[in-house]
């Protein structure tokens, strides 16, 4: 495919993990203070260095690192979503109606991940064909989804086979290991042509588009990945709590935004990075594990929390601006 | 294929926008081995040719060949594929990704489907090299100053081993030295065979550089020919060449002694150190191409950027209007080139633009005389010549009834001073006519008028006085009797007022 050209002459690093220490460049700052919460996260609470415990604070992050991924995603193409939420009760339904019948656990997991994949690439279709923005298209799809989930299941039921249960949600780190997966699959398409593509499209679609670069394949490739992320984690949802409920995901939207922006992701597309998004994810989670341990009532965590998020966005524009 | 066919040629192009024609039964021929100029001055639609030269855009009639061969959907993907590469003038670098993979984008070196970022390193090296591009390729490109991006911009052509390379002033934000370089490898390329398309204001450079010139003006082609045995002079001519008929009224003078605003080492935004007095009465015009700091001298006049001066006087008053609101008190008013984002409010209807100052300016928590507004706006439609029943949006009236309707607006203040931002781009011809005739009333009224505009006739035929601005400097002042669109031209484009043949 690629014909040698020059005589490539090797310097030290090669390019591809000098790209990388740069994109990790802006990011000590937060990366400081997730470890700060961490470290308070396991005075607090010693269990952390168990297995188990470290299980479960893994188990409480999973959900919230997938749907964070998912909204930054589309915050790096410049959109946003307002049915992360909805996908992730649609995905625990499917879960919950599918996995305990003839489908099976391998068959559910396909149905969620084609559902997914399927709403995400119709949501991208949309928004790129009909030259609609993504706030509004997601809006209206965060209702026709989420009503789907209550067809599907009108009140909280169905099952998920226990040993699914105890193996994602139970004493061992079955879930982080599979975030570590993604995480490498998410970096694999990062170095793709069509991954990396997302930057461009996003901060610069006019120039990515004279550049040869298929904006559209971009933006609804990058819309169905989200698409199925949410749908994943509404599929361990399900399995955390053994069961379906239609509206489990509502909370999702807020936080997987308020996750992304706190990782220095922007609302302008192609700003900011997944290694942040990821670390905003875990600091949110962290934030309310250590709220709750110190005893905040819920009122004033959501105070802080919102205090908390205006400070670590409101910082860098400062820093910048000087 | 047929080694005398063109590269790439467009034959009888023609594209508009919204019903305005931009290019008209254009045609242009790129041979290898030659650096072909393109000129024109501002509008005359280079942009919009290479746009369809290289598949950014489709033309409305007429084809465009490559090798002597038809294309018919011409597309950036097509283009690429052909080995037609163009450095654009917007940027289209991307901010976050490094100078390697900007240099790569859209067609990067795969293995298994995977970016070879070993290959992408050697290969956007070689490209940065030959432009003299020496930062680290994984710095990303958003952290680079604007010359340097451009020299990315160019690195990216490079990168594709172009056949046909079309730049777009390419040299508008490069440093002497980065454009020496670029000069030099024109050369170079020019000598490997490349075809190459040129785009600039820079006479001097282009009189160095080419050797063959296509002109348009006013989206026709009025000059394709060979560069030897003509000069800047002539270059000049051929830009601007057209008889100005009798669009424009009459001019008198009415300009008196008394100044409204003078301004000593005035700086705003692009604007460096100005010094400038406007007297009652007069029509100031301001030329310069685009984007040399025009508009950032009237926002600053009007209070809308911050500016700064050592010493400043408005209407008897000392100092600067440091907001919008002052300013207006002060007796100024401005009227924007983008009368559909900033001029006005155009779902709105009609009568609520026209009486939009008075609300800014009326006393709170007094109830609307809806009585004497309406007599108000009927009063100023007449005086205007806006037709029509005025609760109508104001998107219903044509392109030059609401630029009426953003100068009509201000009438009912009494300005002293108007700033007024091209406001005959994109209005027919015979509202142009009567918007000139408006405005030499106001000068006779003794009000003064400042007119930026990018239609250098309208200058010429309007003004008291013009001055030019290059590179956010007054660069010359044209009193009325040496107005002439030569003279404004070649101040603009920094050409030296006689230049000896080549």
């Amino acid at each position: 495919m690629s014909g040698a050209t020059t005589p490539a002459e090797q310097a030290a690093p090669p390019l591809y993990w000098q790209v990388q220490r740069r994109r990790n460049g802006d990011l000590f700052g937060l990366f400081a203070v997730v470890v700060v919460f961490l470290a308070a996260y396991g005075f607090l609470f010693p269990g952390f260095f168990t297995l188990p415990g470290f299980a479960k604070f893994t188990q409480s992050w999973f959900p919230l690192a997938l749907v964070a991924m998912a909204q930054a995603i589309l915050m790096l193409t410049g959109g946003i979503s307002l049915a992360i939420g909805a996908m992730v009760s649609l995905g625990a339904v499917i879960a919950a109606t599918t996995m305990a019948g003839p489908l099976g656990v391998g068959g559910g997991t396909a149905v969620v991940a084609l559902a997914g994949l399927g709403i995400g690439a119709a949501t991208g279709l949309i928004v790129v064909k009909l030259r609609l923005p993504a706030i509004v298209v997601t809006l209206a799809g965060s209702f026709i989804v989420g009503g789907a989930a209550l067809l599907i299941l009108p009140r909280p039921g169905g099952a998920v086979p226990m040993w699914l249960s105890d193996m994602l949600a139970g004493n061992t780190p079955v879930a982080f290991l599979i975030l570590v997966v993604i995480v490498v699959l998410w970096k694999i398409y990062l170095a793709t042509p069509l991954g990396l593509a997302i930057y461009a499209a996003g901060e610069n679609p006019v120039g990515a588009y004279r550049s040869g670069i298929r904006v559209d394949r971009v933006l609804v490739s990058a819309y169905a990945i989200s698409g199925l992320l949410s749908a994943c984690a509404g599929l361990f949802v399900a399995a955390q709590t053994g069961s379906g409920d239609p509206v489990i995901g509502t909370a999702f939207t807020l936080n997987s935004i308020a996750a992304a922006v706190l990782g220095g992701i922007g609302f302008l597309g192609g700003q900011g990075s997944m290694r942040g998004a990821l670390a905003g994810s875990l600091l949110l989670s962290l934030m309310i594990s250590v709220m709750f341990f110190l005893g905040f009532t819920p009122v004033a965590q959501y105070v802080a929390q919102g205090l908390i998020i205006i400070g670590a966005v409101a910082i860098p524009q400062f820093r910048r601006k000087r | 294929m047929a080694t005398d066919a063109p590269y790439l040629a467009a034959r009888g192009v023609s594209k508009s926008f919204f019903g305005n024609p931009v290019l008209r039964d254009v045609s242009i021929e790129l041979y290898p081995g030659r650096i072909h100029a393109l000129l024109g001055e501002n509008g005359a639609g280079k942009s919009t040719l290479i746009n369809l030269l290289s598949g950014a855009m489709p033309a409305d009639r007429g084809t465009i060949e490559i090798d002597g061969n038809p294309v018919p959907r011409m597309s950036p993907a097509a283009a690429q594929a052909a080995g037609i590469a163009v450095v654009q003038q917007e940027l289209s670098v991307t901010g976050s990704l490094s100078i390697a993979e900007n240099i790569g984008l859209g067609s990067y070196p795969r293995r298994f489907g995977i970016i070879d970022y070993t290959e992408l390193s050697a290969r956007a090296g070689a490209a940065a090299s030959l432009v003299g591009l020496h930062e680290p390729l994984s710095m990303p490109v958003g952290n680079l100053p604007l010359g340097r991006r451009q020299m990315v911009e160019i690195a990216k052509a490079l990168y594709r081993k172009p056949r046909v390379l079309i730049l777009d002033e390419p040299t508008s934000s490069l440093s002497a030295s980065e454009a020496r370089i670029l000069t030099e490898l024109l050369q170079k390329l020019k000598g490997e065979g490349v075809a190459i398309l040129f785009i600039s204001h820079r006479l001097p450079e282009v009189m160095a550089l080419c050797q063959h010139v296509t002109i348009l003006k006013d989206g026709v082609r009025t000059a394709d020919r060979s560069i030897a045995g003509i000069d800047a002079d002539g270059l000049v001519r051929l830009m601007v060449g057209r008889d100005p008929g009798d669009l424009f009224p009459h001019w008198t003078t009415a300009r008196s002694r008394a100044k409204a605003i003078v301004i000593k080492g005035f700086s705003s935004g692009l604007i460096r150190e100005a010094d400038l007095e406007i007297k009652t009465g007069e029509v100031l015009g301001i030329g310069g191409l685009a984007g040399q700091g025009q508009e950032d001298l009237l926002l600053g006049l009007y209070g809308a950027t911050p500016a700064e001066t050592s010493a400043a006087e408005v209407n008897g008053n000392a100092g600067l209007p440091r907001s919008v609101s002052q300013a207006n008190a002060m007796g100024i008013a401005y009227v924007p080139a983008d009368r559909k984002r900033e001029g006005l409010h155009i779902s709105h209807p009609i009568i609520t633009n026209l009486l939009l100052p008075g609300f800014a300016r009326a006393a709170a928590l007094r109830l609307r005389n809806r009585i004497k507004e309406g007599e108000i706006a009927k009063g100023l439609a007449a005086h205007f010549a806006i037709k029509g029943d005025l609760d109508r949006p104001a998107q219903a009236l044509s392109g030059g009834n609401q630029q009426k309707v953003a100068l009509a607006k201000w009438m009912p203040h009494q300005p002293q001073v108007l700033l007024l931002n091209d406001p005959t781009r994109g209005v027919d011809v015979e509202t142009k006519r009567e918007i000139y005739i408006m405005l030499r009333q106001f000068a006779s009224d003794g009000k003064a008028v400042v007119l930026l505009s990018s239609d250098t006739p309208e200058l010429v035929h309007l003004c008291d006085r013009v001055v030019v601005i290059r590179e956010g400097r007054i660069v010359s002042e044209l009193q009325r009797a040496d107005l002439s669109e030569q003279a404004i031209v070649a101040a603009a484009v920094g050409a030296e007022p006689t230049v000896t043949a080549a």
